[in-house]
């Protein structure tokens, strides 16, 4: 299989925070999503990727390069959508335009006007003067207009109208179809992931906690609930972050079919999971509450 | 590294001409008061030197854009060459005008051929040479609020070297030295004859100066986490 971006034992060291030997491939023409709790290093995972923090150890391919030995060559290939767009600010558009597309030898001006008239974004205006949502459209458009065959995005839909963002989504289903264009996608609105990531891998505390395909853990993760009896010796094991309410529990499993077995007789129902349970699980396994459980 | 300058030059084009016409106020009132053209040269070269490279890299602060710049298919190294190159650039662009405007201007004290000679053009270019030699790898490194910190903490060492001297008494005074070493540098800038070995020297020093100073920057700006 070929990979677009291929992340081995990544590591980070900030004062506070590490993201602890990170590894991961994502495979060409595939969408893959990085989800994690606030914290979790899935920006610093993106900005390591474009060489904008200097990893600590570990190595990042791109099209199966060296992102630091062929810096250039990557960066050409990849385009990016940053949560804070770092733009020139009282620049317009356009000029913004002119200024980047001397970077890219395969930079499309009709195609970069015909996104913003799709966009609807008024190619006079200074940046200063877009909303949110217009300079991610902008810094989309940017990533479009060179055909790059990696795209990085970092929370592109937290600026986003509900319109947009299923549009967004939808192109970026669109794009992967050339079976070259792959997109990382980090972002902590896990239901746009539900309808096209076809790879997930999560972060939390700066480290992996999986990373595999959406099929995947629809399949084999899913939520249990139960009374306060469907904690005990026998199936603690099984879960890997507990909610409990006085009404009862709900908790996270990474083995449906084990748990239908072990759980078979109890008062139990599982239920399919979703994307945001899982990070909200995942956020309390080995929390406070959990561990004055198990003593 | 053609890109880079480009975008330093439509980044900070109209304040480097805002800069220079509020300049042009006390250009004049140098030229005017002034008697001595060395005076006037040094005075103008350590002005520009301080004041346009942080006009791109304090916008480049202000803007956050180095985040942008370093996620473009470009190495480091070349962006802190591009900005060297922009900040000479624009520092010799600054300073063309401020020779030519007091050249010309019917009130200053100076004739051109005082102005613009081969030593003041090598004086001036020497001086923002060793200026960029530690301004520019620190910018780079810290931003601009870096430069600040370097600035004030430079000012209060001098304060506390000058009270330590006062405490030490005339005759062992350290700072007489640094005193006399600067002020024999610039007399040997000024007043030594222009043989083509001095000048050959000069020339030398203003490479060798500028080169150390792109390696530390590059060292350090390849270290920035953005």
């Amino acid at each position: 299989m070929e990979y677009a971006l291929g992340i081995t034992n990544l590591r980070k060291e900030y004062p506070g925070f590490t993201l602890r030997d990170v590894s991961f491939a994502l495979p060409a023409g595939h969408i893959m999503g990085l989800i994690g709790p606030n914290g979790a290093g899935k920006t610093t995972v993106v900005k390591l990727i474009l060489n904008i923090v200097q990893r600590t150890a570990g190595r990042i391919e791109v099209f199966g390069l060296d992102s630091l030995a062929a810096e250039a060559a990557v960066k050409s290939r990849t385009g990016f959508v940053l949560d804070e767009m770092p733009f020139y600010g009282y620049l317009n558009i356009d000029a913004i335009a002119s200024i980047l597309a001397p970077y890219y030898k395969t930079w499309n001006r009709g195609r970069f006007e015909e996104l913003c008239r799709e966009f609807e974004l008024p190619r006079r205006k200074r940046v200063n003067a877009l909303s949110r949502g217009m300079k991610m459209k902008l810094a989309l458009a940017v990533a479009l207009s060179h055909g790059a065959e990696l795209i990085l995005m970092d929370e592109p839909t937290s600026g986003l109208d509900p319109v947009f963002r299923r549009e967004l989504l939808e192109r970026l289903s669109g794009l992967i179809q050339d079976g070259r264009t792959s997109v990382l996608f980090s972002t902590h609105l896990t239901s746009d992931l539900e309808r096209v990531a076809d790879y997930i891998t999560c972060l939390r505390d700066g480290e992996l906690v999986f990373s595999t395909t959406r099929d995947e853990i629809l399949e084999n993760w899913a939520l249990v609930k139960g009374g306060p009896d469907l904690l005990d010796p026998a199936t603690r094991g099984l879960f890997r972050g507990v909610r409990q309410s006085p009404y009862g529990v709900t908790a996270l499993t990474s083995d449906k079919e084990e748990a239908w077995r072990r759980l078979a007789g109890k008062d139990a129902v599982i239920e399919r999971l979703r994307l945001d349970d899982l990070v909200f699980f995942l956020a309390q396994e080995e929390s406070p509450r959990l561990e004055a459980w198990h003593e | 590294m053609r890109k880079i300058l480009r975008m330093e030059y439509l980044f900070s084009r109209r304040q480097i001409l805002i800069v220079l016409a509020i300049f042009t106020a006390y250009f004049a009132y140098m030229a005017y008061r002034i008697d001595s053209p060395r005076v006037f040269v040094i005075m103008t070269s350590i002005m520009l030197g301080l004041s346009m490279p942080f006009i791109s890299l304090g916008r480049e602060d202000k803007f956050k854009t180095a985040g942008l710049v370093c996620s473009l298919p470009v190495r480091r190294s070349t962006v802190v060459l591009g900005k060297y190159v922009a900040s000479w650039t624009a520092t010799v662009f600054g300073l063309g005008y401020a020779l030519l405007f007091t050249a010309v201007f019917p009130l200053s004290k100076f004739s051109a051929s005082e102005i613009l000679s081969a030593r003041t053009l090598l004086v001036s270019l020497f001086l923002i040479s060793l200026i960029f030699s530690v301004i520019l790898p620190f910018t780079l490194r810290f931003g601009l609020t870096g430069v600040i910190i370097l600035l004030v903490g430079l000012q209060l060492l001098g304060v506390v070297a000058f009270a330590l001297a006062q405490f030490a008494g005339r005759a062992r005074n350290p700072m007489r030295i640094v005193v006399r070493a600067i002020e024999g540098g610039l007399r040997v800038l000024l007043h030594h004859k222009l043989t083509p070995g001095f000048l050959l020297a000069l020339l030398a020093a203003f490479v060798a100066l500028n080169a150390v100073s792109i390696l530390v920057g590059r060292a350090l700006y390849l270290r920035r986490e953005l």
